[in-house]
């Protein structure tokens, strides 16, 4: 393999030439992938402790052998994921592997298991894991400079309208963490909602709270695809990764042809339904 | 100056207060209304949506 050694230009715009040194980038690269391990380790324990085995302690769940299994499952996939620094296993594997034992056990999702300030703990630590993850497997913090000679616009303020958008990004960044925080809060911990729920579905309260925030995160997931996406999507032209990625897909969809990821969904519905059709004969 | 960024949030955060008003009618099982109530939430979200994006463009 070639590598290349010795000090390159990194030109900022508007701001600085910055001379750096290969080797020393490639250090501080490793430093970071390290750090971005141990930090996606430790928030990925965090979740899963939380999600599936303090409320499977709490409810009795951890007894027998598949359970025990079922509650190491989410373990072994972040475990895989660190292994392979994958994003896909990490940010998509993963969170779906910690819904598995509760999806077995829907009594670890209780809401007598859940009080407000608990889910708001377990809420908070699970966006922590998806912002580090996504943040620190890509962040990638620059090598010490060697020398740094300033330019001339560097000394300018950036003009407002960069400032309006970032103000904006902001705005749309606390907007789409509100949205689905309140509408799952008030389906859950609304008392006034859960009054209703009573008084119109005695004896199914549970049941009508789980469908309303499926409810609730299905309308989430449409708004922020069509409102805070649909407001970024002409601003992404600007990530040559992304475009890139774009452009592959693009090409992918006029072959014509499903591609691996199409199979693997079919098969996934066909076990589901096959367990759905057991679990009948079974009931 | 911060005309449409204000608007943008004013919109978008207020469409909430229609998604609250759906779940509460979808409770009462009066569907119609929560599908109106819906309707204008979706409507206002939107509009919210293109003050952002009018803020995202425009030039000084």
């Amino acid at each position: 393999m070639y590598h290349r050694h010795g000090p390159r230009d990194l030109v900022f715009p508007c701001a600085t030439v910055i001379r750096v040194d290969d080797a020393a980038e490639s250090n501080t690269g490793r430093r970071w992938k390290t750090f971005a391990d141990v930090v996606a380790f430790t928030l990925g324990v965090n979740v899963w402790i939380s999600v599936v085995i303090l409320p499977a302690a709490f409810v009795g769940a951890l007894h027998g052998g598949w359970r025990i299994a079922v509650a190491v499952l989410p373990f072994a996939v972040l475990l895989a994921g660190l292994i392979r620094r994958s994003e896909a296993i990490l940010l998509g594997a993963f969170p779906a592997a910690v819904l598995v034992p509760v999806g077995l056990q829907p009594q670890l999702a209780e809401q007598y298991v859940y009080g407000p300030v608990r889910f708001t703990l377990v809420a908070l630590g699970l966006v922590a894991y998806l912002f580090g993850v996504s943040f620190f497997t890509t962040f990638h913090e620059p090598p010490a400079p060697r020398s740094v000679r300033g330019l001339s616009s560097a000394a300018q303020a950036p003009a407002s309208r960069w400032m309006r958008r970032e103000r904006v990004y902001w705005m749309l960044v606390a907007l789409s963490v509100a949205f689905p925080v309140l509408l799952v809060s008030w389906v859950n911990y609304d008392s006034t909602i859960e009054d209703y729920l009573g008084e119109m579905y005695p004896g199914r309260v549970a049941l009508m709270t789980t469908a309303l925030t499926v409810g609730a995160i299905v309308l989430w997931l449409l708004v922020y695809h069509y409102v805070f996406l649909g407001v970024l999507r002409p601003h992404r032209t600007g990530d040559r990764d992304l475009v890139t990625a774009l452009g592959q897909a693009r090409a992918d969809a006029k072959v014509g042809r499903p591609r691996g990821r199409f199979y693997f969904a079919v098969a996934i519905a066909l076990a589901a339904m096959i367990a759905l059709v057991l679990l009948h004969r079974k009931g | 100056m911060y005309f449409f960024e204000v608007l943008a949030v004013a919109l978008i955060g207020g469409s909430l207060f229609f998604f609250k008003e759906t779940l509460d009618y979808l409770t009462r099982r009066d569907y119609v209304a929560a599908l109106l109530v819906m309707m204008i939430g979706v409507a206002v979200i939107s509009v919210g949506k293109e003050m952002a994006r009018l803020a995202l463009v425009q030039r000084d």
